[in-house]
Formats: structure tokens, C-alpha cells, sequence
């Protein structure tokens, strides 16, 4: 009977589900960070901080889901652009730790990159909803897109490669969502797969010819057809020169995630002890509090970034898998209630809130195991860090809002 | 608000939860593919092949005196560690241990526990370990696991000058320090940092620069492979060559044993301070960490606080070497004749006060002009002459040369002094609680509120025997030579001064007489200064500056409430200079 209570689709159901799945990772989180700090109680243990930081986030979210749909609604642009503002403002401050990612308060740190994001998704929700009937038209990509690329620029220049990808995230699942026809959205993935691609000749034939056949069965005049396919090959054909331009720490990142062996104590350094943390875990793991490569700090940024690699070697691939489906859970709870909400707006921030959560999580676990190259990026609720946790809880916070119209 | 109707698609709901479901799936499977597939290659990595950065040391940079003599080097001790997650049976190993090192079992707990930093980290355990004892643990290598010793230099002193405050002493780091401290050096609780003296001034240059080396572990920290290639290779300190001259030093010294004071002597010319000693002292070596605690509290709370370096920390009433203050600003308004004679007679009564100022002299020196006056130290002279200078003027030409401000000298926690001004005076004694006139008596003579350390008043000999322009005080053999500020007065004025100051110690019935350098071709100038004081018997003061073969020396002696500086600190003086003159004269022959 619980089961299918909990199953069940109903959007109050589902906000108390959406309760018990936030516990169930929190509890992840504090089990592995009690495991790690040599003494949890003292104040400057990632443990105790990360207990205040919960409190905090709490209250918080409390507030964020008092706050009416209509308030956020009305006053989205104004949301963005204040975000938008102070994530400007570092530039003009000095740097910390030789970026302009944060905003010194004094007592603590601000990173408003990570508000930017669900500003950035509210903003374009506002907009899609308001423009619901031309939808079919193509034009309607135009202004979303300039939204996020404006946002993910600033954010790239800070530099922040990681965040800066996450705003991006959101951007398609909303269109789609909004009903933008498959073929826009076709178009609008065809360029990052061509940039990929470019780097080696033999890919890139095959994906001219995917996309060659692609675009034979849309429905679209000869002309069109013909323009956009050449402008992609001549995409892939540039690229060479545009990774010219890369900073050189994102070339060296990019090209350690190719060839590992480059550099065995650089980058690839954590990407190998993070495997060997992880492999070693097995099935069942080797049991709270006694990883060898965890405890002996063989893993670099164990607390906030590897927080995935301690868990998969001490509690093993069962650990992990009750992660990814409390993960799964989150992601699908959200969803549903997307779908079920009865307003458009409302829906459509949520979707893209979920894909923000989603793309974090797969991020950072496909950073863990070597699948993408390294980024800085936490996982929710389960990495420490106070500025990310919050901006975790007040995006719940808008979802438990918006889920009671 | 425009309410909008929820128009969202099943299709395209089913999309997005395809794309969920593929991202988790394909993540589950590569943890999967390394969890359980390819399971026993990791762990058995795990198990033996770990790469583990070791820090390496090397020694930190030695100090010498100017001529290449070292006065501080180092000498290898060992220490011992044990890391906790390692020990197989801890009582069992500490009862071998005990025996072994020396240390009681409740000392070998005691420290344990204080110095545990968490099960995979070691902890010291024992101090100063000798190779022989080293050598019977490793014979033993099996019965010790978990038990790890390692390199430690520790400071040893030339003999006679362990005991020199400037040289400074190291001090282990603890952790509630190292955020405070230069994030590029890289300290670790525990190790040794400059702590005072020059050891504190000259960190950088002194310590060394840790090295890596990458070495392959198993999971017990158990070497098993060492990766030279990657190495980075630790570099030892600089050597620091001090301006000292540690005969000078010795012999000074020696001169200072069962007194309280302090003897300074620099090159005019350079700012070199080539002697700089404070009495009493206390072995430097107590700071190794051997020092009961019996001994540290007899240092500390000893009543003549041989922890303090008198020469720059001391404070104590300049006496009457600022009468050469009034001298100038005299002078220099022409507020008297030199040539112009007053009556001593040993009793000076301001104007409109029945109070009665004492000269030293009790009988009076009798008819005395400016340069007799500087000679013997005429108190009476000065007492009539300062009642035509004002407060303002007598201070601000006080701080000019230097007096209430550091003289920047390359050493931590010099302290100030204090010259008393109007804003002094107004807030200690409120607004109606003193006088300028009845303050001026005071200042005159160094009295009062007055406060300089032995160093400022190097620098106010310096400033004089230079006429105006001297060389910042430095032990840094090394070190730029900066300026101070220039002090401009015409040459009539470092003139009578001079006078005054060779008849100090050549005139008859010069005050500083006993200082005078017989069968000496070198002239010594000077000034004496008994400093009354609170705390009993006055301060001895001499300042003095000599000439030998075109460069210009100062000497500064001070000696605590030693008596007259006329009868006790003039000798000292005499014998450090002409020691210095035959010296430097063998030097030269040889």
C-alpha cells in the first residue's frame, strides 16, 4: 500500500515524495562526509559545516516556498537581470583565487553564477509562456537562445567552463517541452555534435552523412535544407581554429580526458585515483569509514567534487545504485510534476530546474568514473558546499511553490 | 496574471524521461563495468599501487658573523613517529619503544595523544634521537610496524654566543598559527619556524624549500617502488652573513657578565652593527624542546628577565645625553651665546616657585659657558637655558633624531620609547596638571616621562658623529645600505657639539674621563648620563663615537642601574673601543 502511495501521481504526493528523496541524499552526504573528516565535530570539519550549511538552506527554502507563483511570475525579468548584474560585478572587484567567480561579503563568499541559472530558466519560461501561439514558428528559439548564451558568456569569462555549461543544459528540454518542432530542435543540436565530431576526420565523415539523411526526411524547401547542412560542415571544417582559442587549463583538461597518460600527476591524477577508489569499492564496498584510497587521501577534493568516488569504495556499486535511484526518483518526481502542473509557466520552470539537477548529476558522476573531463562541478545534496546546497534547496523551493497551483 | 493553460505532451514527456532513464542507465553501467566487472584489477591497484607524494627536507641556511665565522649551524637529530591506523599492538610496541628511546611510557602516551592528528596521519612521538638509537629500531624493523622515523635538523650555537637575543630562536608551528603565515612557504604543523630575532626576520632567506618525492604505496603506506623521474628535489636555505664581529661580540660580552644592561657598537658610515649584546642572557638552546619545566619557569619569571633583548626592547630615561638636544635648538634660534657664561651653584630656583632644582654637583661648578657645560654635565646650565625653548620646538627636534619611532633595524618587536608632547601631557595629566616650563626641567636632563631603548640612542650618536646623514642600522651583512632622513643643521651646531663631547672624555674635569684611551692616537667622543629611575640605583649611560683609519664607529654602553655613567658605563666604553683599536690594528698587520 505504501508502494503504491508512493508511486502515485497525485502533485501532493508527489511533493512529500520529492521530501523523503532529499532526506534519503542528505543522508548520503553526511554519512560519507562524517566518514572522511578526521574530527567531524570540530568547526572546521566538512561535516559540521555542511550540518549549519543544511540548517540554513532549510530556512531558506521555508521562505522560497511561501513565496506565490505569481510573485516570481511578474517580476522574472527583474529577477534576471539583478543576477545577471552581479555576476558582472566580480569583474570589477579583485580576484579571488585568480577568478571572478565570487563576491566577497566579508564574512563569507557569494558565487551568483549559481542563482544565474534558475534566473536564467525563469526568465525564458516567462517568455515561452507568454508566446505560446507562435510556437510552431521558428522565430521562437531566437530570444531563449540569446538569453542563454548572454548568461553562459559572462559565466565562461569568469572563467567557469563548468557552470557555464549547466545554463546551457536547460535550453532544449524547455523548448521541447514547449512544443518547438523536432526539426528546430534537430537544427539546434546538429552544431555541438559537428564541433565534436570535427576532431577527428573519419567521425566527422559519418556524421555528414547522418545528418545528410536527417535532413532528406524533414520537411522543410530544397534551399533551407541545403543552406543549413553546408553551414554545419563548414562549422566542423573551422574548429581546429576555434580550439586555438581555448584557455590553456581547458585545452590541458580537455587533452588529459583524451589521453589520461600524459600526465599521470596532473589532472588525470584525480580521474586515476578516482577510479581505483571506485573500482576498488566492488560490490558491497569496503564498508563504512575504512576506504584505503579515501582514508590514506589518495583522493583529491574527496569532500565535494569525489564525494561520488567515496562512496562507490566504501559502500560499493549497491551505495551507487541507491544513489542514482534516489537521483532517478528526484529527476522523475519533478517531471511528473511538471506534467500534472496546471499551469504552463509553472511547468515549464520545473522542467527546467530538473534539467539543471540532472545535468549536475550526470556531469559530475560522468567526471568520477573518467567519462568526461574533469570540471568542478558538486552533485546535489550530496557534495559539501554552502552556495551550492542553497541554491539546490531554493530550487526545490520553487518547485514545491509553483506545484500547488 | 494571464492564466495559461498546462498544454504538455505525453510525447514529450516520454522524451525527456527516456533521456533521464538513458543518462542514470549508462552511468550505472560503467560503475557497474568497474564495481563488479573489472573489480579485481582495481582493488588489487588499490591494494599495492597507490603513488604517495613524500615530502623531503633539506637543511636550513646557516648564520655567520662579517668574517665568515658561523655562528649558528645545524646538527641532524632524528624523530620519531608512529601512525596510528599502523600499529598492530600500540602498548606492546610503546614498552619496546621505551626502552629503546629512553622516555617513559606515561611521557610516549602523553605525547601521543596531545599530538594526534587522526588514524592515518603520524604522530610524533620522540625528540632528538640519536643515530645509534635510530639504527637499533630499524635492526628491529619487524616488531615496530607503524612506527616511522625521520630527519630533523636542529639549531647548535657557537660556544659563548648561544646565549646573543638577536640571533633568535625556531619554534614548532602549530596549527592555529599556520593560517597567518606566508601561504608559499609551505608549512605543516610541526615544523620549525623562525620564531625570533634574526631567525624571524630573515625566514625566507633561511628556510629551505621542500622537495617531492613520488613514491609507490600499498594501502599500509608500505614503500614498494620509488619514481626518481618525477622527483622534486628539496633545496637548503641561504647562509646569512651577519655585520657582526664576533670577537667584538664575545669580548663585550664577557665585559656585561653579572651586569644587567646592554653594549652596542655600529659603523657610522654603513649602519653595520658589529657588536650587540644584552645581559643577562640564557642559552638559546633551551628552545630545542628539551627544557623542563622547571628551568622554562625559572626563565621566565626570573626578576632580571634575561628573555628580553635590552638592546632594542629596553626601555629606560635617556639622562642627560639629550641634554644635547637643548644644546641645538639653542644654538640654532641662537637663544645663547655660546661663549656667554652662567653661575652654578648648585642650586637653581625657578622663577615664581620656592622649589629647589639640585645640580649634581652639590658645591656648584662655578661660572660655566656651553662647551664646559656639555663637558660636565652642568645641570644648572640647563636649567636656565631650556626655560628659553619651547615645548613644541625641544620635541619635535628629540623626534628628528629618530627618539619615539623604530629605527627600522632588521630585528622583530623593537619597541618605540616615548618622547612625552603636549598631547601626552594633556591626556596623562589632564589639561591644568602640568606646566611647560616645570615638564621642560625634566626633559632637559632625559628625565621625567622620557623613554628610549639602547638602539635609538645608537642612532642618535650616529646621526651626530655623521653630522646629519647615517646609514639605517642593519645585521644584515647583505643588506642595501639605506638612509635616514637627513638632518640639516649648519656646521656651527655639530661644531660646539663636537667640542662638548671630546671635552667629556679629554677635558680635565670631563665627566667621562674614565673612557679616555691612553697612549691612543684615536680620538674618542662622548657623553655620560646618569639616568635616575624608580625601580633604584640610577641607569649608567655612555654614547661615544671614535675614528679609526677614516671610518667612524659608535658605542653605545647602558648599564642598568649600574650607578653614575660618568664612574661605570665611561670604562666599559674605554676598554670595549680600545679593544676594538688594537684588533682591528692586528687585523691590518696581518
Amino acid at each position: 500500500m505504501l508502494l503504491d502511495q508512493f508511486i502515485s501521481n497525485t502533485t501532493k504526493n508527489s511533493v512529500s515524495r520529492l521530501f523523503f528523496i532529499i532526506i534519503g541524499l542528505t543522508t548520503f552526504s553526511l554519512m560519507t562526509l562524517y566518514s572522511i573528516s578526521d574530527n567531524p565535530f570540530s568547526s572546521d570539519s566538512s561535516f559540521y559545516r555542511q550540518c549549519v550549511f543544511l540548517l540554513f538552506s532549510f530556512v531558506v527554502f521555508i521562505f522560497v516556498k511561501n513565496i506565490s507563483m505569481k510573485t516570481i511570475h511578474d517580476n522574472s525579468t527583474l529577477i534576471f537581470i539583478t543576477t545577471f548584474v552581479f555576476c558582472i560585478i566580480p569583474f570589477f572587484l579583485p580576484t579571488v583565487e585568480y577568478t571572478y567567480r565570487w563576491i566577497d561579503f566579508g564574512f563569507f563568499y557569494i558565487q551568483p553564477s549559481e542563482y544565474l541559472k534558475c534566473a536564467t530558466v525563469i526568465v525564458i519560461a516567462k517568455y515561452l509562456s507568454n508566446h505560446q501561439l507562435e510556437v510552431k514558428d521558428n522565430s521562437i528559439i531566437v530570444v531563449p537562445s540569446i538569453l542563454t548564451l548572454l548568461s553562459a558568456f559572462i559565466v565562461l569569462n569568469q572563467p567557469d567552463l563548468g557552470t557555464a555549461v549547466i545554463i546551457c543544459a536547460p535550453l532544449l528540454p524547455m523548448l521541447l517541452w514547449a512544443g518547438v518542432s523536432n526539426f528546430t530542435i534537430f537544427l539546434m543540436i546538429t552544431p555541438i555534435i559537428t564541433i565534436i565530431a570535427a576532431s577527428n576526420i573519419i567521425f566527422f565523415t559519418v556524421w555528414a552523412l547522418i545528418m545528410f539523411i536527417c535532413f532528406l526526411t524533414f520537411q522543410a524547401s530544397i534551399m533551407t535544407k541545403s543552406i543549413l547542412y553546408f553551414a554545419n560542415i563548414f562549422t566542423g571544417l573551422l574548429t581546429p581554429f576555434l580550439w586555438n582559442n581555448l584557455a590553456n587549463y581547458q585545452k590541458q583538461r580537455i587533452l588529459t580526458f583524451l589521453n589520461p597518460d600524459l600526465d599521470p600527476m596532473g589532472s588525470a591524477y584525480h580521474i586515476i585515483q578516482s577510479i581505483t577508489a571506485i573500482g576498488s569499492g566492488g560490490f558491497f564496498g569496503k564498508g563504512w569509514g575504512a576506504g584505503s584510497q579515501t582514508q590514506l587521501k589518495f583522493l583529491p577534493v574527496q569532500e565535494s567534487d569525489f564525494i561520488l568516488s567515496v562512496i562507490a569504495e566504501e559502500l560499493g556499486f549497491l551505495g551507487i545504485l541507491c544513489v542514482m535511484i534516489l537521483c532517478f526518483l528526484l529527476i522523475k518526481t519533478l517531471l511528473d510534476i511538471a506534467f500534472r502542473a496546471s499551469d504552463y509557466f509553472a511547468s515549464l520552470v520545473i522542467v527546467g530546474l530538473g534539467s539543471i539537477l540532472l545535468s549536475h548529476i550526470f556531469i559530475n558522476s560522468a567526471m568520477t568514473i573518467g567519462l568526461i573531463p574533469v570540471k568542478g562541478l558538486p552533485i546535489p545534496f550530496i557534495s559539501a558546499g554552502g552556495s551550492f546546497l542553497l541554491s539546490c534547496f531554493i530550487m526545490i523551493g520553487l518547485v514545491v511553490s509553483f506545484s500547488k497551483n | 496574471m494571464l492564466k495559461i493553460e498546462n498544454k504538455a505532451d505525453i510525447f514529450h514527456y516520454r522524451a525527456l524521461l527516456f533521456i533521464l532513464c538513458f543518462a542514470l542507465f549508462s552511468l550505472l553501467s560503467r560503475y557497474f563495468y568497474l564495481q563488479v566487472i573489472d573489480y579485481d584489477r582495481h582493488f588489487s591497484k588499490s591494494q599495492i599501487n597507490s603513488v604517495k607524494a613524500l615530502t623531503t627536507y633539506a637543511p636550513r641556511g646557516l648564520i655567520l658573523d662579517r668574517y665568515g665565522e658561523i655562528l649558528v649551524d645545524n646538527y641532524p637529530t632524528y624523530i620519531l613517529t608512529v601512525t596510528p591506523y599502523e600499529l598492530r599492538d600500540k602498548e606492546q610496541e610503546f614498552v619496546k619503544l621505551s626502552s629503546i628511546v629512553g622516555i617513559d611510557i606515561e611521557e610516549l602516551n602523553k605525547r601521543y595523544k596531545k599530538y594526534y592528528r587522526g588514524p592515518f596521519l603520524p604522530t610524533t612521538v620522540a625528540k632528538n634521537l640519536t643515530f645509534e638509537q635510530i639504527s637499533q629500531i630499524e635492526e628491529m624493523r619487524l616488531d615496530f610496524p607503524g612506527v616511522q622515523y625521520d630527519r630533523s635538523d636542529e639549531r647548535i650555537y657557537s660556544s659563548i654566543l648561544n646565549d646573543a637575543h638577536f640571533l633568535g630562536y625556531l619554534k614548532e608551528v602549530d596549527r592555529d598559527t599556520i593560517p597567518k603565515l606566508d601561504k608559499n612557504l609551505l608549512y605543516r604543523a610541526g615544523e620549525l619556524i623562525g620564531w625570533q630575532g634574526i631567525e624571524k626576520q630573515y625566514e625566507k632567506e633561511l628556510r629551505f624549500s621542500k622537495g617531492v618525492d613520488y613514491i609507490e604505496v600499498d594501502t599500509y603506506g608500505r614503500e614498494i617502488f620509488r619514481l626518481d623521474s618525477n622527483n622534486i628535489p628539496a633545496f637548503p636555505g641561504n647562509d646569512l652573513s651577519l655585520t657582526i664581529d664576533a670577537n667584538l661580540q664575545r669580548y663585550s660580552r664577557n665585559i656585561l657578565e653579572g651586569k644587567k644592561g646592554s653594549v652596542l657598537v655600529s659603523n657610522v658610515n654603513t649602519g653595520e652593527i658589529l657588536s650587540m649584546v644584552s645581559s643577562p642572557s640564557y642559552d638559546l638552546s633551551v628552545y630545542r624542546g628539551t627544557t623542563s619545566e622547571f628551568e622554562w619557569n625559572n626563565l621566565l619569571k626570573n626578576k632580571d628577565k634575561p628573555l628580553l633583548n635590552r638592546s632594542i626592547a629596553g626601555l629606560y630615561p635617556s639622562g642627560s645625553t639629550l641634554k644635547l638636544i637643548t644644546v641645538i635648538n639653542l644654538i640654532e634660534n641662537s637663544l645663547v651665546d655660546p661663549s656667554d657664561s652662567l653661575l652654578c651653584t648648585g642650586i637653581y630656583v625657578p622663577p615664581g616657585s620656592t622649589n629647589e632644582f639640585r645640580c649634581w654637583n652639590e658645591n656648584g661648578h662655578g661660572l660655566v659657558d656651553l662647551n664646559k657645560a656639555i663637558a660636565q654635565s652642568c645641570n644648572i646650565y640647563f636649567y636656565e637655558t631650556v626655560q628659553l625653548i619651547s615645548l613644541k620646538d625641544w620635541t619635535d627636534t628629540a623626534k628628528k633624531f629618530g627618539f619615539n619611532a623604530s629605527t627600522k633595524i632588521d630585528l622583530p618587536n623593537e619597541k618605540n620609547g616615548l618622547i612625552p608632547d603636549k598631547d601626552f601631557y594633556i591626556k596623562n595629566y589632564g589639561r591644568w596638571g602640568w606646566s611647560e616650563r616645570g615638564v621642560l626641567l625634566n626633559l632637559t636632563l632625559g628625565q621625567g616621562d622620557i623613554l628610549i631603548t639602547p638602539v635609538q640612542a645608537l642612532r642618535f650618536i650616529n646621526h651626530i658623529a655623521s653630522r646629519g646623514e647615517t646609514a639605517q642600522l642593519r645585521l644584515n651583512l647583505s643588506k642595501e645600505i639605506s638612509y635616514y632622513d637627513k638632518i640639516i643643521y649648519s656646521e656651527k651646531i655639530w661644531n660646539h657639539i663636537w667640542d662638548g663631547m671630546f671635552d667629556v672624555v679629554n677635558a680635565d674635569q670631563g665627566s667621562g674621563w674614565r673612557a679616555r684611551l691612553n697612549g691612543s692616537d684615536v680620538k674618542l667622543f662622548g657623553k655620560t648620563s646618569t639616568a635616575e629611575n624608580p625601580h633604584g640605583e640610577p641607569h649608567a649611560w655612555f654614547i661615544g663615537f671614535f675614528d679609526v683609519e677614516d671610518t667612524t664607529y659608535s658605542i653605545v654602553v647602558m648599564i642598568e642601574n649600574g650607578g653614575g655613567g660618568g664612574a661605570v658605563a665611561s670604562p666599559i666604553a674605554g676598554d670595549i673601543v680600545s679593544y676594538y683599536i688594537n684588533s682591528s690594528k692586528s687585523l691590518a698587520e696581518n
